[in-house]
């Protein structure tokens, strides 16, 4: 059989290790970093109710817009800049885009506005660009990266113009867009209301579910193992084990069974309960990492489980991944991370990226 | 005496685990590449006069002949799971080794027919980690129907 078919795409895995309290500890930057996400993932094993607290914070997460074919170029005029983009905690993502096929849009919280074009609409709009680094052999897509907070596109300036008129004039781009803004005080709540208010949009909240796992197979695992050698699973067996719960496939299964042969992985105990809910949407790293906080407050009282997890996954046909590091779609576009919070603030974070990513930070 | 030893022993080994336990990490990073075992695959299958009574097993067993008709006994002598599998949307979770994958999606790819009946197999999502298809952004749609679920969900 030719070797070529037993060829796979390549995929990442990076798992960090440390501490809540460490002073060097990055969890911050990485859920900052990550801009777009799309579900996020809360597993408690050895309970039954969600604590208020997590509650309250899922149910205060900003809203999200869907705004209707808005002119790319808008992004760029005065009263979206001034008061939505060079503000920051401001994000936009063109909606039901395939980064493999279409044209997609983003614009992150730093103000950098991303466009990753086809061949095309990348000669025919005439701006500066490069070619995207997941080319084949010829070069049919290229990204378009514009510091809208960087002086040379001041408006006024002459390369803000040319920029302008490209967008408005020799090629308007029209996409759906989702919008989301983290509110850090209650005067700043209504100004994206008001600027939607010229267009076709709707609002949403981020759809909450939770439900109750009972009598569950739950792998061991100790904050100083990460690794999985000896007192914990390793972690490519753990993610496929969240993956399981999530999706609610049965880890009980025989080894000579003709379906299935996916058994939880070892070491395991069983527990009796399990909470598992799930929040989706279009949701801002603000609001995850306010989550993680209250997650980290979860031992604060003496509990029965050792770890609590958190899963993010972020959109799959996003721009960028983790930062402005460029991501695609090949045969997948999963871009996630994965936080187990220890009892002693140890945390792990697993990151996992596809064929079309740069290596997560 | 013995059992004395033990209980000392065993007293000794809980607060052990209990300091490893308390003591904060130090920080480790690992980069993973390639290391996953297996790919999932989340597929349907679509009939030409709509949804018969299927059940997992036959669902299984015709995933299995279209790689024994592409690829022969020997070929299509590798394993795979099906994980899950919905008979009222005829929709499955495969699990299958790196070095089974390209065939296995080929295969499915080329099935035609059920029971001399037309039918396809649809690919919705492939990933190397089977928590990625649990979160998959493609799903996201919206509409009336949408909208109301969400004011209920958080309204209950």
């Amino acid at each position: 059989m030719s070797p070529e078919l037993e060829k796979c795409p390549r995929s990442l895995l990076v798992c960090e290790k440390s501490n809540f309290l460490n002073e060097k500890s990055r969890h911050d930057i990485h859920v900052s970093k990550h801009n777009f996400n799309y579900k996020i993932s809360v597993l408690v094993p050895e309970c039954g109710i969600l604590p208020a607290n997590v509650s309250s914070v899922i149910h205060s997460f900003s809203p999200y817009y869907l705004v209707r074919d808005l002119p790319v170029y808008q992004l760029l005029e005065e009263p979206f800049l001034e008061s939505l983009v060079k503000k920051g905690n401001f994000y936009a993502l063109s909606y039901n885009t395939k980064i493999d096929e279409d044209n997609a849009i983003a614009l992150l919280s730093s103000g950098q506005l991303i466009l990753s074009l086809d061949k095309d609409t990348y000669e025919q709009l005439g701006l500066e660009g490069r070619p995207s680094l997941y080319n084949h052999k010829k070069a049919m897509r290229f990204v378009v990266t514009l510091d809208l907070t960087d002086k040379s596109l001041t408006p006024g300036t002459k390369r803000y113009q040319r920029v302008l008129s490209s967008l408005k004039d020799r090629l308007p781009l029209r996409y759906d867009f989702l919008f989301t803004k983290y509110n850090t005080g209650s005067d700043e709540d209504h100004t994206l209301n008001k600027l939607l208010s010229q267009y076709s949009y709707e609002e949403h909240k981020p759809a909450f579910s939770h439900h109750t796992l009972k009598n569950i197979p739950c792998p061991t695992l100790y904050p100083s193992d990460i690794q999985g050698k000896t007192l914990s699973c390793d972690p490519h067996h753990f993610l496929e084990w969240l993956g399981a719960v999530n999706l609610d496939i049965s880890c009980e299964n025989a080894a000579d069974s003709f379906l299935s042969t996916y058994v939880c992985p070892e070491p395991q105990s069983s527990v009796s309960q399990a909470l598992l809910c799930t929040v989706t949407g279009f949701i801002s790293p603000e609001n995850v990492f306010v989550l993680l906080q209250e997650l980290r407050q979860y031992f604060d009282e003496p509990k029965f489980t050792p770890w609590i997890s958190l899963t993010v996954h972020g959109f799959m046909d996003s721009p960028v991944s983790w930062g402005a590091t460029e991501h695609g779609f090949l045969k997948s576009g999963e871009n996630f991370y994965n936080f187990v919070c220890f009892k002693n603030q140890d945390y792990w974070l697993h990151m996992a990226t596809g064929a079309q990513d740069g290596c997560p930070p | 005496m013995a059992l004395r030893m033990l209980c000392i022993l065993a007293d000794h080994l809980k607060r052990f685990q209990c300091q490893t336990m308390e003591e904060p990490s130090k920080f480790e990073q690992y980069v993973y590449k390639n290391a996953s075992v297996y790919h999932y695959m989340k597929i349907s299958l679509v009939l030409e006069n709509g949804n018969k009574y299927i059940t997992d097993a036959q669902f299984k067993q015709l995933i299995i002949c279209g790689l024994k008709d592409l690829y022969g006994e020997v070929g299509a002598s590798f394993p795979f799971d099906l994980l899950k599998f919905d008979e009222n949307e005829l929709t499955g979770i495969l699990r299958v080794n790196n070095s089974g994958l390209v065939k296995l999606w080929s295969a499915l790819t080329l099935l035609g027919s059920y029971q001399n009946e037309a039918c396809a197999f649809r690919v919705t999502q492939v990933s190397p980690f089977l928590l990625a298809l649990s979160g998959n952004s493609r799903e996201l749609r919206f509409g009336d129907q949408l909208i109301c679920r969400a004011q209920v969900a958080l309204r209950g």
